[in-house]
């Protein structure tokens, strides 16, 4: 029995920066609603050091959320030489903007490359679709 | 060793090979082709089978310098292309300027977003007074140019 | 179209670098081959497959029909907005201009959240700038701070930036020029950057800056974070050694510094010891053109409002006529979106309350935001299936014709019938 269902999992602490990739920017320019763009915009980059501690490998889903909101997204290794646990990567993204605050401070400019939230294993449930 | 690894290890010998291990490398160098290897065409390797064909494509489409480029990896940003200095000898108002070649003298040109290799004998690493160029790698964002 | 060597070059409007050396292969009414363009553009020259459609309420109506439709809409509103406008043409853009002034809306577009900043202090002068051309035939250092061209600018390295041989660079990348990445992470561009790439923690540009001008001015420089200070002096002395520098700052210092006052004192200090340049990093073809358009007719660069007054209106300019601060108060009663999609760039709960007012999108393709707005009108690809004009990321100005014909009108075409239609 997969017990650990039934429990839920442990979140973690996380700021999210965001970055642009060229793949994802082609496939935004051929389909917004394709496999294609969710498959490399629903994605979190992290250390494999956290990726471990989630609990989870590569090509699993995670939960990542806030009081904004909340997706289910696929996880990948960062691959940087350097660690930066605490620190995860997403492509800019309906996704990632689910996780914006809408309050800018009165700048008037969202805090796109700096967004906490908690992250947790998803345990098999599926990448969030938008529309 | 992926390559090994997707075959039957059974050292079968029916490639003419005398090993799994012998058939592998001959494979990286092309002395052979993933059709040689009989127990391959079998219904249970044939996941490993279209693996391999996938693996070793690039591979057969690479030119006698050995350079292969992995499109699926390229940005198109033609930073190799620039950087080429065989280019830049040879379009020194074109390419080695930063901008669309002016003429067919080059080796590495951008076409639909990916860069492509033309006129290979003119590279660096071919010929009598090769040298170990490695210009258009170390340009390279995303390791999409490979020797082999 | 330049005509060169008995070649007709086009301009790819992927990204605002704008490339104006672009060669297609044409059969028919279809594209068949695109030379030198880089993934990002030959992806934007093929277009979508989900095309715009031209619906009124749901249904498909004709262009005339819609554009009538969306004419109520507009005229109908106390308080619109009219949004977008970095992919449409400088035509198209005073023409929305010319809109705003008519509806006495609000105008604004996506500079308002990202590189407003700098346009800003370059528009003001209160920043030394200069072309991509100066930079390829001049720089010598050149610094990405907080940018991966290789991402959101592909050709940026190879056609201006560190790999052409310039004027005053004859001697190519190696030997001439030194190309050195500032950013939280080892992205692509840090990577050709080699050991000139200088990581820094999250949100910490600031303190780098200050380190940078303490260094410059021959102070002791410090940071409040572990750093090996030695790195920071001999980053300092290759950029007072620069003959001809360059600053390209993307988004990545943008959001980390807030306001461009340090960067200002870090560029006037610099100019004081040696000579340099900043370029930001636009990322629409045209988002720097739509910047300059309102700038010339208003005096400012975004986030304005026409506020009507019994003859004429009043320029009215801040936060509070930003996008996300009249969607957050829900001040905006209807919205006309051009080319842009705010409903997957704006923070989801902000963007929300679009789906709750009359919207009206016009552009070549189908996106999040036509798929809740009321009125969707369809319109050519500029740069592939119309021409014009736009301004480079560097404020020089680029006139472009279309590649293939298209019986879909322009943006620029479609906002005077709907002005027409007022
Ligand atoms: S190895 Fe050197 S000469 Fe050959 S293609 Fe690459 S850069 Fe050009
Ligand atoms: S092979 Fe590399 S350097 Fe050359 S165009 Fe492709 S991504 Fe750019
Ligand atoms: S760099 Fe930008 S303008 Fe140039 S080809 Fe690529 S997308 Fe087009």
């Amino acid at each position: 029995m997969e017990l650990g269902k039934f429990l839920t999992a442990p979140e973690y602490g996380f700021v999210i920066v965001t970055y642009r990739d060229i793949f994802q920017s082609a496939a935004l320019e051929k389909s917004r609603f394709g496999e294609e763009y969710r498959k490399l915009s629903a994605v979190i980059k992290m250390d494999s050091g956290d990726i471990k501690k989630l609990g989870v490998v590569e090509g699993d889903t995670v939960v990542v959320k806030n009081a904004c909101g909340k997706v289910v997204v696929r996880v990948e290794e960062s691959g940087y030489d350097v660690p930066h646990q605490g620190v995860a990567y997403m492509p800019n993204s309906p996704w990632s903007n689910s996780l914006v605050s809408a309050d800018t401070g009165g700048t008037g400019v969202p805090k796109y490359k700096m967004i906490k939230v908690m992250v947790s294993n998803a345990r098999g449930e599926a990448i969030t679709g938008m529309m | 060793m992926e390559i090994y690894q997707l075959l039957p290890k059974t050292n079968c010998k029916k490639c003419g090979k005398s090993t799994c291990m012998a058939f592998a490398v001959a494979l990286l160098s092309w002395e052979v082709a993933v059709e040689d290897c009989p127990p391959l065409k079998d219904v249970e390797f044939k996941n490993n089978y279209e693996k391999l064909l996938e693996m070793v494509a690039p591979v057969e489409g690479s030119t006698e310098t050995g350079l292969i480029v992995h499109e699926d990896k390229c940005f198109g940003c033609g930073n190799c292309v620039v950087a080429c200095p065989v280019n830049v000898a040879n379009d020194p108002h074109g390419a080695g300027i930063g901008r669309a070649p002016t003429n067919d003298k080059l080796i590495l040109r951008v076409e639909d977003g990916i860069v492509r290799a033309f006129n290979i004998q003119e590279c660096r690493r071919f010929g009598e007074n090769r040298i170990l160029c490695n210009l258009c790698i170390i340009t390279c964002p995303t390791e999409a140019i490979e020797f082999v | 179209m330049v005509n060169c060597l008995n070649k007709n070059y086009y301009v790819c409007t992927g990204c605002a670098l704008l490339c104006d050396d672009i060669e297609v292969e044409v059969s028919g009414d279809h594209i068949t081959k695109i030379k030198t363009v880089c993934r990002k553009g030959f992806s934007r020259i093929g277009g979508c497959i989900e095309p715009m459609p031209c619906t009124s309420d749901g249904k498909s109506v004709d262009i005339t029909t819609a554009i009538k439709d969306a004419a109520s809409i507009l005229m109908n509103a106390d308080n619109p907005l009219i949004f977008g406008l970095g992919n449409s043409t400088s035509g198209a853009q005073k023409q929305a201009i010319e809109l705003a002034k008519r509806i006495g809306a609000v105008i604004d577009d996506s500079s308002s959240f990202c590189q407003g900043p700098i346009i800003e202090a370059i528009l003001h002068e209160k920043i030394h700038t200069c072309t991509l051309d100066d930079v390829r035939n001049r720089a010598d250092v050149i610094v990405y701070w907080g940018a991966d061209p290789s991402n959101s600018h592909p050709r940026h390295l190879s056609m201006h930036s560190y790999f052409p041989r310039g004027e005053e660079r004859q001697h190519g990348w190696e030997d001439d020029r030194t190309a050195i990445a500032i950013d939280v992470r080892r992205s692509h561009t840090a990577k050709i950057c080699g050991n000139r790439f200088y990581q820094i923690p999250l949100h910490t540009d600031a303190f780098l800056i200050e380190a940078l001008i303490d260094a410059l001015s021959g102070k002791v420089p410090k940071v409040p974070f572990e750093y090996d200070i030695k790195k920071i002096l001999e980053l300092a002395n290759v950029l007072k050694k620069a003959q001809f520098g360059v600053i390209f700052a993307g988004l990545g210092v943008v959001y980390s510094i807030g306001d461009m006052g340090t960067m200002t004192r870090l560029m006037d200090k610099l100019n004081e010891v040696s000579n340099f340049h900043l370029i930001p990093m636009m990322g629409h073809y045209n988002m720097r053109g739509f910047n300059q358009n309102l700038f010339e007719a208003t005096g400012y660069f975004n986030r304005v409002k026409f506020e009507k007054r019994e003859n004429g209106f009043d320029v009215k300019h801040g936060v509070d006529y930003s996008i996300m601060e009249v969607l957050n108060t829900k001040k905006t009663d209807a919205a006309l979106i051009i080319g842009s999609d705010p409903m997957s760039c704006l923070p989801r709960s902000t963007a929300e309350y679009l789906s709750e007012i009359p919207l009206v999108s016009i552009g070549p393709c189908e996106n999040f935001t036509s798929r809740v707005a009321k009125v969707t009108i369809p319109s050519a690809l500029s740069g592939v299936e119309c021409g014009g004009s736009a301004v480079r990321m560097d404020g020089v100005k680029v006139t472009f014709e279309p590649m293939i014909k298209t019986a879909r009108l322009s943006d620029e075409e479609i906002l005077k019938r709907i002005m027409e239609a007022i």
